[in-house]
């Protein structure tokens, strides 16, 4: 008799089982799935970091080892006195920070001027601004390359910076953040006898920060990782940005300059995603952001 | 006069000088480089010994040109496979990521957008590496996991532009995820419960109330892609070696087919006219998406 209840109460419980696992299933398949993805994303990197301290032969190697017992700092030995990577490194952010201070005052007053601010030839301007985004700087490459080398800015910083001062995507994301402020915040300070400049100075740039952080960081990110424009205008060692740097390893063979080439592309990501790691949240929204603008 | 006086406002010098600011910049960057290059796409130049103006003879040779008509092709490809399977691969990911809450949620966006925020030029040299043809990582993978013969990857024609195509959309996945799943999660949840009433399952749901409700999002991807697979450059140069559009010119693309005419052969005439092509497309995909905002205004 014991057993046999035993056995339904087993029963049962198999049962009861049976349905919370059914229930639960979906959502331990959504992890299993969304973990894969995960690990997918940032494989690639684990993998760099890992094989700039192998040898060459150890990264590409026809026995497959993920964890070489050849540690080695050759590499970044290597990479550190055979390229110019400080002087990069200060081009770098000498550009990519001149490039993202400018944007954020341009796209910040632009904004107000497109959003709070009428004025004749308003709508002719903002479609100018528009349509600039049709003319990206590989559309019209050759004709500023023509301009950059008549006005002698070829390897020079104001050359690098030039064709992006003005964004056009900073604009749109600024004035769409502008209009969400109350129109009788700047009328009260008009009253008071704010000028434009003022209000743009003491009441526009203060409430826009967080849009300002979003507009930043991505310029920041855009400026340091272009590679198309520093390609044509910098023919000079001493102008070259990191991505030039690692565009000299394109032309190699990449089985040769393996450890070299993970080892510099670690030295060039290992900020950016520092900064990732602490501004996450800033990249999330900014993103969000511009996909609400639809 | 002295009414005239009184009406008139002093001049409003913030909007006086913000305006003229940005107007000067964009005649002085945009207008007037891309008029300048309709010119030069009219002109035989090497910038140096001479200019004659040659009509449309560029856009004739460039027309009849194998290597054209094959990078024109090649961003079609790219085209049609980073928004279609790019944006559909992001849905499924999105919907899954807004199944999950709290700290989990959290962890796989940071995950997921890791890729984005990292620069392409290094992505691509690393995962030039992870191709390597026969020893590389996936190869190896390929071969000693699911036992099969690994393609060449980037060394193999047939699957050159496919992989870095791969390559690319794995990089922006965590870009369009978080756009659409922060439009999934402004869908109100009284939509999916009234859906749940007339006895829909979740995959109806996916197809019939999310991606419909998704589509202002899904457009704006498609737009952006397009016109990103059509600018394509880096990726190109920096996985495919010396010279760059190889093997057997199977990568070639638009932009670095006007890069090497104009920089590598010195026909600038010619790089413009296959800049004007690049800008026609552009222009074209533009007013598309214009077209399909203004649709949504319909419902």
């Amino acid at each position: 008799m014991g057993i046999l209840k035993n056995g339904k109460i087993m029963r049962k419980r198999r049962r009861l089982n049976k349905y919370m696992f059914i229930r639960t299933m979906p959502n331990v398949g959504v992890h299993i799935l969304l973990i894969i993805g995960s690990f997918l994303m940032i494989l690639p990197f684990m993998w760099m970091i890992i094989s700039s301290f192998k040898p060459n032969l150890d990264i590409i190697s026809v026995d497959f080892r993920l964890f070489s017992p050849n540690w080695t700092l050759d590499n970044y030995k290597k990479v550190i006195s055979e390229m110019p990577l400080g002087r990069s490194y200060f081009n770098s952010l000498v550009i990519a920070t001149t490039v993202t201070v400018s944007t954020v005052f341009s796209s910040s007053a632009a904004g107000f001027l497109f959003s709070k601010l009428k004025f004749w030839g308003r709508d002719a301007l903002f479609f100018l601004v528009l349509g600039s985004v049709m003319i990206p700087p590989q559309i019209v490459l050759i004709p500023l390359y023509l301009m950059v080398s008549r006005l002698h800015l070829v390897n020079s910083y104001p050359g690098l910076i030039i064709p992006f001062l003005i964004n056009a995507f900073g604009v749109f994301l600024m004035r769409q953040f502008i209009y969400g402020i109350p129109t009788e915040l700047i009328e009260a300070a008009r009253v008071d006898g704010a000028s434009d400049w003022k209000i743009y100075f003491r009441v526009i740039l203060p409430l826009v920060k967080p849009a300002i952080a979003v507009v930043g960081i991505l310029t920041f990110l855009w400026t340091y990782d272009e590679f198309l424009w520093p390609l044509v205008v910098v023919n000079k060692t001493e102008m070259m940005t990191l991505p030039l740097v690692l565009g000299r390893y394109a032309m190699a063979e990449g089985g040769v300059v393996a450890g070299a080439s993970m080892a510099t592309t670690t030295l060039v990501l290992i900020p950016i995603l520092i900064v990732y790691a602490f501004f996450q949240r800033y990249f999330v929204k900014g993103i969000s952001m511009t996909g609400m603008k639809g | 006069m002295d009414k005239l006086l009184k009406k008139r406002n002093p001049v409003n010098t913030f909007i006086l000088v913000v305006s003229i600011l940005i107007f000067s910049y964009y005649v002085f960057v945009s207008i007037w480089p891309i008029f300048f290059n309709i010119y030069m796409s009219l002109s035989k130049t090497d910038l140096m010994t001479g200019w004659t103006f040659v009509g449309f003879k560029n856009y004739l040779s460039i027309f009849k040109d194998p290597l054209f008509l094959k990078s024109l092709l090649h961003n079609f490809i790219y085209l049609v496979v980073m928004v279609s399977v790019g944006i559909g691969s992001s849905l499924i990911i999105a919907a899954l990521i807004y199944k999950t809450s709290g700290f989990a949620k959290k962890a796989y966006i940071f995950m997921f957008f890791a890729p984005v925020v990292t620069s392409l030029v290094a992505v691509s040299l690393i995962w030039k590496l992870l191709y390597y043809p026969n020893v590389g990582i996936f190869a190896k993978i390929i071969s000693n996991v699911l036992h099969l013969a690994p393609p060449l990857f980037l060394a193999d024609p047939k699957t050159a532009l496919i992989s870095i195509i791969v390559m690319d959309i794995w990089k922006d996945t965590g870009l369009r995820t978080i756009i659409l799943h922060a439009g999934m999660e402004e869908i109100p949840e009284s939509i999916y419960d009234a859906s749940k009433i007339d006895g829909a399952t979740a995959i109806t749901n996916f197809f019939r109330v999310t991606i419909p409700l998704l589509r202002p999002q899904i457009i704006f991807l498609a737009a952006v892609y397009s016109i990103n697979a059509l600018r394509v450059f880096t990726q190109v140069y920096m996985m495919t070696g010396n010279p760059p559009g190889g093997p057997a010119h199977s990568t070639q693309v638009l932009v670095l087919r006007m890069y090497q005419e104009a920089f590598y052969a010195t026909k600038f005439g010619k790089g413009a006219a296959i800049a004007m092509v690049v800008f026609i497309l552009l222009l074209g995909m533009v007013i598309l998406e214009v077209k399909s905002f203004q649709q949504r205004w319909e419902y």
